[in-house]
């Protein structure tokens, strides 16, 4: 093994002094920079096939009603300040609605207070109703914006009904929905509600 | 960049919702995103994070795009930028000080420099024909002698160096205006 390849190994003795000059050019840059990286990760692969592909069902009327009742919400507990179980310090709930394939299924999303030096909102989730994944599958709570998915929240995988803790650093009233899906189907929303 | 044209293409088939357009910019960026997001945040996950961020971001904003403000691969590497630093903030640790030992001892100028150089080059890499991609980057990034590349690959050695060569030269046409 080489540490380095040598030039004229690469090229050859037979090239003009013009493509010489060319060659040298690029060997020169491959060598300033550092290694791409050897593969592409899978999960990422799935997770961007899924950016834009879910229908949109928010009409710009549903959105301004989901807004307006978001912000109903956020004032009524932001305002008592209110406590939940658990020690979570939860200033607001956000009830999810359960999809065609789930019916069953329910869960919320109790908003707590954002940290101001990282930005990050902290998050408890709580579902019931969702089959346990096995092997390498998981759900995914997303926000979305337009009907598409716009930022992940968090991974995680249930039995029974489960709480999880999360975190998001995002601006949420840039969102439009929470939603939650089963990672690498083509599934529906499982859950849902609007920000 | 010699495809710049073919780059700006698909962004705006992209800003129409086409999402062939999208699998094509994705397979030609992702390991140029990834590399940047891994050399600047130093963690695998989080890297895959920002690179997921960044092709959300690609899909939401590519209608803003407008080729006659630059060109498709700065515009990509902006977004790209842009979601690392966001998910760099987000564990309070700046972009670049995860960076590389190279990266570490530049200023931030440089590191800017390093950056764009190296998001040029990869990007470059990628629209090599695989067959030429990956005896470059065996050469230069494996530490493999030719001899070695040939046996690896299990082909001929003349073959190993006809592709080298060819990769080579065709890399100096999509680089035609960057210099180390």
């Amino acid at each position: 093994m080489s540490d380095t390849p040598d030039f004229r190994e690469l090229v050859g003795e037979d090239l003009t002094p013009e493509e010489e000059l060319e060659l040298a050019r690029v060997d020169s840059l491959l060598r300033s920079v550092p290694a791409p990286v050897t593969e592409v990760p899978g999960s990422l692969t799935r997770a961007v096939e899924r950016i834009g592909t879910a229908t949109p069902i928010w009409t710009r009327r549903r959105v301004l009603v989901a807004v307006g009742l978001a912000a109903t919400l956020a004032a009524i507990f932001f305002g008592t300040g209110r406590w939940l179980d658990r020690g979570f310090d939860a200033r607001a709930t956000v009830q999810m609605r359960a999809g065609k394939s789930t019916p069953d299924a329910s869960g919320k999303i109790e908003l707590g207070k954002r940290d101001e030096a990282t930005g990050n909102w902290k998050m408890r989730l709580v579902v019931d109703g969702l089959p346990h994944l096995a092997g390498n599958e998981y759900y995914v709570l997303w926000l979305a914006k337009n009907g598409e998915y716009a930022g992940a929240c968090g991974t995680f995988n249930v039995n029974g009904r489960t709480t999880v803790d999360l975190t998001a650093s995002y601006d949420l009233s840039e969102y439009d929905a929470w939603v939650i899906t089963r990672v690498g189907q083509d599934s529906p929303w499982l859950l849902s509600a609007e920000t | 960049m010699a495809t710049a044209e073919s780059d700006s293409r698909l962004i705006e088939r992209v800003g129409r919702g086409d999402r062939e357009a999208f699998e094509q910019l994705y397979k030609r960026f992702a390991r140029p995103v990834l590399a940047m997001a891994l050399r600047q945040l130093g963690d695998n996950g989080r890297a895959e994070d920002a690179a997921q961020e960044t092709f959300a971001a690609v899909w939401r904003s590519a209608k803003s795009y407008k080729a006659e403000r630059g060109t498709a691969s700065a515009w990509l590497y902006a977004v790209a930028r842009h979601a690392i630093i966001d998910r760099a903030r987000q564990k309070r640790e700046p972009a670049a000080e995860a960076a590389d030992e190279a990266d570490v001892r530049a200023g931030p100028a440089e590191r800017a420099e390093e950056s764009w150089l190296t998001w040029r080059v990869h990007s470059a890499l990628e629209l090599l024909p695989e067959r030429e991609r990956v005896v470059i980057e065996l050469a230069y990034w494996s530490g493999l002698s030719q001899t070695e590349i040939a046996s690896y690959l299990d082909v001929p050695l003349g073959t190993v160096k006809t592709r080298t060569r060819t990769g080579l030269a065709r890399l100096a046409g999509l680089l035609e205006e960057v210099r180390a």
